[in-house]
Formats: structure tokens, sequence, C-alpha cells
């Protein structure tokens, strides 16, 4: 029998019935379970526990502090495990400076100290001690050099240690931390009371959306007509999520996946809608594009089909803007190498084609310089979902 | 000892960086090969997270001048007096003198620099180098 796709978002569930795929949104005065059952009680009684599985973003993420050693490989390779884990909310410490960063006021659900080789002299001391003093947690991993582990044990007794994620050429060896990483993120969905009570119509483990979107990408070539490399921008109710070809940046790091994610975090149409129009009120050329498209910045205080159209233009200007050379603050990705974009989420129930060429056009040729853009692949059936919750995940 | 080597800036002479990789290793280096296309701020990134003894960067475009002037920075920032840090390779764009180029270099906080110099002779001088500092 086939399999019955459910995905809990912040906004809406999205449901996957012998391959129709209908959408609801969520009524948040009812716990999530009894809000599903019910809308749809009656697709969900055609199908065995063991015949359901369900994802979930709507639970925010986990938040989680890096100590890492530098920035090109500890903490990059510690993100990168993170993020591709589903997590969501990353602040990171360079240990070397470790004095001069002012510790989370908030309770963190995981801190992850890497740094070094195995073969390498000790690298922690007290300053880490005292810094952690200061640090509210639940949960504490390290994952770096083997000489620090004897001295880590004995000053945190509560740490777990696993395998260096730095192997000894300086490569990434992301499986442990990212089972780690992944189980606790299913944990944490499971501990959420009204995710609990899904598990009375599944049989299988609730996986986080993004782990599913990621385990998804290597299919996203030969499935949508995507043509590499490409990007996937992710566009939801609350957050963007965007996962990229590694061939767009710049860098000699060898990883075992193909795509790294980058999550902005208050970039939704809808949860996140204030944060997003701040964002767009503060960005240099959002008034040249209003202007371009023909609608002036009142059309933020409005709540129409048009407004959301428009948040949504302005959501993947954001984006893209947001990791081009022109930010400093995340990745700079080699924008003009894309060959396509694929976009996902409910974004595709708003946008054409045509409004999503209007806005790279602008970005291209305004912002880049750049008179070429890229192909654009609309995922109008959520494909890339069903792909990752059928062939991504077992 | 621990030799990270590779090649600086928007340079791909990956023959070069092989062949630098092959004959440290003939040599008894541990070697840590981050290849070409590299930033300066990889390279001293990987001294730390290795601990390494020698930092080695070749350049064979020209391009290192421009890459590898805030070396001194990042000596500054850092605690790296055990770390010798070696350039090598075609180190200037056009006809450039050794006698221009070298103190340039040595400025950046290089402490040896070979200028267009065979690799087994630069890394004799190196041997010998390593071995002084030693005593």
């Amino acid at each position: 029998m086939s399999k019955l796709l459910i995905d809990v978002g912040s906004t809406y569930f999205k449901i996957c019935d012998n391959g129709n795929i209908e959408q609801y949104f969520r009524n948040f005065d009812k716990d999530i379970s009894d809000d599903l059952m019910d809308t749809c009680a009656p697709i969900i009684k055609k199908y065995k526990k063991e015949d359901i599985k369900i994802c979930s973003s709507a639970n925010g993420g986990l938040s989680t502090l890096i100590i890492g050693l530098t920035e090109s490989f500890s903490i990059r390779y510690a993100k990168h495990i993170a993020y591709n884990a589903g997590i969501n909310i990353i602040d990171t410490v360079l240990y070397p400076k470790i004095e001069e960063y002012t510790p989370p006021f908030e309770i963190l659900d995981v801190v992850i100290i890497v740094g070094g080789i195995d073969n390498r002299a000790k690298i922690f001391d007290e300053k880490l001690i005292e810094y952690l003093k200061n640090v509210k947690y639940r949960n504490i991993v390290y994952v770096g050099g083997k000489n620090d582990i004897e001295f880590l044990k004995k000053r945190v007794p509560e740490i777990k240690v696993f395998k260096n994620i730095i192997d000894n050429r300086l490569q990434i060896n992301e499986e442990e931390l990212k089972e780690y990483l992944t189980n606790l993120y299913q944990e944490d969905i499971v501990g959420r009371e009204d995710i609990k009570h899904l598990y009375k119509i599944t049989a299988n483990q609730i996986y986080p959306t993004p782990y599913v979107v990621n385990k998804a990408l290597p299919f996203v070539r030969e499935k949508l007509n995507a043509v590499d490399p490409f990007i996937v921008i992710d566009i939801g109710g609350a957050t963007t999520d965007i996962h990229y070809s590694r061939d767009l940046v710049d860098e000699n790091v060898v990883m075992e996946s193909e795509y790294d994610r980058l999550v902005f975090k208050k970039l939704g149409v809808y949860k996140s809608r204030e944060n997003l129009i701040f964002s767009a009120k503060n960005n240099e050329f959002v008034y040249e594009l209003l202007n371009y498209l023909n609608v002036t910045e009142n059309i933020f205080e409005e709540n129409s089909k048009e407004s959301l159209k428009i948040l949504m233009q302005l959501a993947i200007f954001l984006v893209l803007y947001k990791v081009s050379k022109y930010h400093e603050l995340y990745i700079d990705l080699k924008l003009e190498r894309l060959k396509s974009i694929v976009i996902t989420g409910g974004i595709v129930k708003v946008l054409t084609k045509e409004d999503i060429e209007a806005i790279l056009d602008f970005f291209y040729k305004k912002i880049l310089k750049h008179h070429l853009i890229p192909s654009i692949v609309i995922d109008k059936n959520y494909e890339i979902w069903t792909i990752g919750m059928t062939k991504g995940i077992q | 000892m621990k030799v990270v080597t590779g090649v600086v800036g928007n340079d791909i002479h990956v023959v070069a960086n092989r062949l630098i990789e092959i004959s440290l290793k003939e040599r008894g280096f541990e070697v840590f090969n981050l290849g070409v296309n590299t930033y300066l701020e990889e390279f001293i990134d990987a001294v730390i997270e290795t601990d390494a003894d020698v930092l080695l960067i070749s350049s064979l475009n020209g391009e290192a001048e421009g890459w590898c002037r805030d070396l001194f920075l990042y000596k500054q920032r850092f605690n790296f007096d055990k770390v010798t840090f070696v350039i090598g390779g075609n180190l200037g764009v056009g006809e450039t003198k050794a006698e221009d180029i070298i103190p340039k270099y040595k400025s950046y906080g290089f402490d040896l620099v070979f200028h267009q110099i065979d690799l087994n002779e630069g890394l004799d001088i190196l041997e010998k180098y390593l071995k002084e500092k030693r005593s």
C-alpha cells in the first residue's frame, strides 16, 4: 500500500494521499493532532500507522552554541553538520577570543565544543570552564581532538564525547555528530506535547522537515530538470531556507554532502511578516525594486493578495541579496555561476514564473550586473518534499 | 614535523602543489595539503588546528603579493613563535628581481622567501633553517 505523507509546518499542514497533495491552514487554537484529525480524519483513517510518515518544522528548531578553535575548520564544519541535521539557530564563539564574548542569556539546547586534529597538543583550558559557568544548556558535546577529552570529562562531567569532526587530513567527519544532533532534534520534536500526540497516528519516526529536504537534493536534478549548480529556496511561514550546491562556494573544504543549508530564521511571509518588512525597509535597493514592481511602500500596510505576492517577491530578493557578495554577514555564493533556481514551499501557490522572473531580472541585472539569469524551476507539487519523504528517509 | 601547504589566491597550479606535497613527504614531514585556491585565513586556521611547525605557501602566478600582505596582522593576533612561515614560487608579476621581492615578503612576516628557486634547493634551505631554529 502507498504511504500517507504529512508535513506539519508553522502555518499549514501538507498531506500527500496517494500522490494527491492538499494543504490546510493550521488552527492555532487546537492541538496539532486534534487539528489534523478534525481536518483530515477520513484520509488518515484509510492508512495503517506503519504507512503514515510525518515530518515537522513547527517546533522552531534547537538553539545551538558552537565553541570552535577556528572559523575555517572547527566552526565551519560544526555549522555545516548542525544545519544539515535540521538545526535552525546557531551562535558561535571563536575559542581563542572567548574572553571577549558575552554568554547568551537564554537556555541553549546544545553546546558543541570543537577544535584540533587528534594528534594535536591540548587546546582547551580554564578559559572554557569559566565561560561555561555562565552558560545555561541542556546538552553539551565535544567533537574535537583526543588530547582534550580527559580534561573536559573531568571538568564538565555531563559532556558527551563523539568522534572528532576534523580528521587527520583536515577533512570533515560528519556521521557521529550528525546522528547525535538529528536524534536530539527528534527527541525535541517528540518531547513537545502537541507533536507527541502525533505518534498516536504514526508508527514511524517524525523527522525535521529541513532534514527531509536535504535528503531529497541529490534527486532534484533528475526529477525537476534543475541544472547544476542550483539552489533551492524554501520560503515558508516563519523561516526561509536556502539549500545550495557546494559548487557555488569558493572553498577547499571537502564535505561528504554536495549540498549545504543556510537558514534565515526571521524571514517568512506569515509568522515573521513584520521582520521581513523590517528587513526589506532596511535594504538600500528595496525602494527601487518596489518602483520596478509598480507599487509603493504602502503595500506593506495592506493585507491583500497583491501585498502577499510582493512580500514573497521581496523574500526571494532579500535571500539572494544576503547570500551574494554584497552582504558579508552570510556566505558568499557565486550566483553568477548559478544555472537553476528551484523555488519551493508555500510561496509556489502564490507566485507565478513571471513574478519570480521579474525579481531575478532585477537582481541579476541591477545588483549583479549580469545579463543571464538562471532557469527557474517551480516545485509546484512539492516534489522535493515528496522525494525526501519517500526516498530520503527510511 | 607538521607542514601546512597549498597554493594561495586564485591560483590553480595543481601539479606544482602536488610535487611540493610529495617532496615534503619524502623528506619525512607530515603534510596537510589545502590544495589550490586557498585563502590566507584558511592557511592560518589550518596551522592552528594542526599545531603545525611550518606554513609553506606556494604561488606561481604572482598573485601572492596581494593575498599575503596581511600575514603580519595574523602574527600579531595569534602566538606563532614556533611556526616557520615560508613562501615560494614565482612571487612577482612581470620582470621582477629577487633582491626587490624578498625584502617585501619578509616585511609581510615570512621567515624564508624563495623566488624562482628550484623546489629541492628551497626545501634543503628550509630543513637547514629548522635545524638551526631547534638548536
